[in-house]
């Protein structure tokens, strides 16, 4: 116990800081700001304020990045209710209610249970994070090359398996995305790969330039040439009149409840997070309901437990993320690219040898919390007539930021081609229906991929075979292995059903 | 040719797969492969890229019907066409003449991708935004960029 209070106030002493407290809050005022933005989603808003980071220290950068993550989680859900403009899946869960609300003037109730759930479902995360990071770093310490191999796999694979609808094409992108990461200097043999001569790639590609341009870029352009903006159903948005009444409070207590919890276990697992954890969370609501039919008509529960529960997982994403050095999702692909840029080795020794960083993360994210319900419920007006400012005119500013930030980060015109030819790239695979965000996991992950995977040969001396020897290892590998043949299996089976059917219908 | 037809988005991603998968394979057959105990560089690239080759079989194996790719709109394709253009404009002009006129030209380049903007209108914003740049990131920030 007395740790858990001596950690508590180093954490107090990084976060509260004047440095700490400005970063904190600069990070979620600026991810809210963008990512209110309709129709720009959370790795989009990220990527875009990624530069901004960079001349940071470490700690402080991350605090920021944090900030800026929740914070667009929490802009994100005001343009998804107000004018059904999700900018990510995630949040378009919490417009399946939250809009109808909106239509019918409950505008103020939608937001206000937003802001409760988020914070309910956020602090409930970071007291998992504090809970099971230590614990779970001890245990990885003693992990060796094939754990971590086992691991990285389990990641990648689950990450682009579980939750999409098109399973072979999110393994081709995690293929494509750990090549990509191939590109640069090898750093055993010195052997430039992939570089065509090109001396700018001997440092790879830049994380920032491939980030921005395979989300900010497309989502740009896809509203760029919108002529027509939504009306904004703003009710009345006053803090008074936005108060739930009883009835609202009573019918969100428990699945706030539910969604904390199950957002809390979707988000430690690696590979299925936010996404995951808002629909089961709103399945299961939708199921223990009295009244089910209220459901997409406007019932305030559908409000409240999605959003509990992709708040919740997204601060329990950070477990893995801490303390095994491993991401979940794409947003910790980025959190750990950023670590690296800043020199630290992601893995289960930075609590040990960080704690300060480690735990000023974590008071840091109960300070945000804290800043994100006061800059949504009484400065929510400003929020929405941020939204009411003609997409036309703003996007082109978005467009000059962006420009300036990504050339900052390294002064290196390149990066903006770098960033372009990867925005193509991301158009070319929403085109033909290739998620993009398994490309990401897989450049972050490729190069570490590759050296555990080389170590871990070179200790057992070129035998594969001692993967099944560790029990770990293989244990992973075996649950690894069982979603990819699942995935494949179920691909076979109802590829053949439904083109039978289909083609029949295209032909007849 | 009809089978082919109703199934054109997931043979065409197949071969795409492949295509890369392929690429991979023969650059990754420049450098040393190396042993499983020491890996060379090309090991690891070759792994991928056949396991790409084996994904674009699957596909081409589970291909579905699909109908024809869907074409971009022509609201799209100019959105397009001017974004890029304003990318490219900034990347061209930023080091030979500074922030405010690349800032100027790019912003105004992508307020065109929008039919409503007029010209005028986004040169006004362009100016606007270049200026307020200009405070922002060389004289708050103090970023290494010159203005002029």
């Amino acid at each position: 116990m007395d740790t858990l209070f001596s950690n508590i106030a180093l954490g107090l002493t990084v976060a509260v800081s004047l440095s700490g407290l400005f970063y904190c809050f600069l990070g979620v005022f600026l991810g809210t700001l963008v990512g209110v933005l309709p129709g720009i989603g959370i790795m989009a808003t990220l990527a875009m304020l990624m530069p901004i980071t960079f001349h940071l220290e470490p700690t402080l950068a991350l605090i920021m990045l944090g900030g800026i993550y929740y914070g667009a989680s929490y802009g994100g859900s005001t343009a998804s209710i107000l004018m059904n403009l999700p900018g990510t899946a995630t949040s378009a869960v919490t417009g399946l209610d939250g809009y109808p609300m909106a239509q019918q003037g409950r505008a103020g109730q939608a937001l206000f249970m937003t802001a409760i759930a988020s914070f309910v479902g956020s602090i409930f995360g970071v007291i998992l994070l504090a809970g099971f990071s230590v614990p779970l770093s001890r245990v990885a310490l003693r992990f060796g090359p094939h754990e971590y191999v086992a691991l990285m796999l389990l990641g990648l694979i689950a990450a682009s398996v579980i939750g999409s609808g098109r399973s072979l094409r999110s393994l081709v992108s995690v293929s494509l995305g750990l090549a990509l990461g191939l590109i640069g200097l090898d750093l055993n043999s010195g052997v430039a790969r992939f570089t065509f001569g090109q001396t700018v790639l001997f440092d790879g590609l830049p994380l920032v330039a491939v980030a921005i341009g395979l989300f900010g870029l497309p989502e740009i352009i896809a509203s760029a040439g919108r002529k027509e903006i939504p009306r904004v159903h703003e009710g009345k948005i006053r803090l008074r009149e936005m108060l739930p009444t009883r009835e609202d409070w009573k019918r969100s207590i428990m699945p706030m409840a539910r969604g904390s919890g199950i957002g809390g276990f979707f988000g430690a697992l690696p590979g299925t997070g936010g996404l995951v954890a808002t629909f089961v969370s709103y399945a299961v609501e939708r199921r223990v309901s009295k009244h089910p039919e209220e459901f997409g008509n406007g019932a305030i529960e559908g409000v409240a437990a999605p959003e509990a529960a992709n708040n919740s997982a997204v601060q329990a994403a950070f477990i893995p993320t801490l303390s095994l050095g491993i991401p979940g999702d794409p947003v910790m692909a980025i959190m750990l690219g950023v670590m690296m840029v800043h020199g630290i080795i992601p893995g289960p020794t930075v609590i040990q040898d960080s704690p300060d960083l480690f735990w000023g993360l974590v008071v840091s994210f109960v300070i945000g919390n804290l800043m994100l319900l006061v800059l949504n419920l009484p400065l929510v007006g400003m929020w929405v007539r941020i939204l009411k400012i003609p997409y036309n005119l703003l996007f082109p500013v978005i467009v000059a930021f962006t420009c300036i930030g990504i050339y900052s980060v390294n002064y290196q015109v390149v990066d903006v081609f770098v960033l372009l030819g990867f925005g193509f790239l991301g158009l070319g695979m929403r085109a033909l229906n290739f998620e993009v965000a398994p490309l990401l996991l897989g450049f972050v992950l490729g190069p570490m991929i590759e050296e555990y995977f080389r170590r871990a040969l070179i200790v057992s001396r070129g035998d594969i075979g001692s993967f099944a020897d560790r029990p770990i290892a293989a244990s992973i590998l075996a649950i690894t292995f069982a979603i990819l043949v699942w995935a494949v299996v179920s691909r076979l089976v109802s590829a053949g059903k439904k083109s039978r059917a289909k083609e029949a219908d295209a032909n007849g | 040719m009809r089978f082919v037809f109703n199934r054109l988005e997931d043979i065409f991603a197949a071969v795409i797969t492949a295509g890369i998968g392929i690429f991979i394979i023969l650059e990754a057959g420049n450098y040393r492969m190396g042993t499983l105990t020491s890996m060379g560089p090309g090991y690891f690239p070759t792994i991928l890229g056949w396991s790409m080759v084996v994904l674009a079989a699957l596909m081409l194996i589970t291909s579905r019907v699909t109908g024809a790719p869907q074409m971009a709109g022509r609201d799209q394709l100019r959105g397009m066409l001017f974004v890029a253009a304003a990318f490219g404009a900034f990347a061209l002009t930023i080091e030979r003449f500074g922030m405010i006129p690349s800032i100027t030209l790019s912003v105004l380049l992508a307020s065109l991708a929008n039919e409503r903007t007029k010209p005028l209108v986004g040169l006004i914003l362009g100016l606007v935004t270049a200026i307020v740049c200009a405070l922002i990131f060389r004289l708050g920030l103090g970023l290494q960029i010159k203005a002029f």
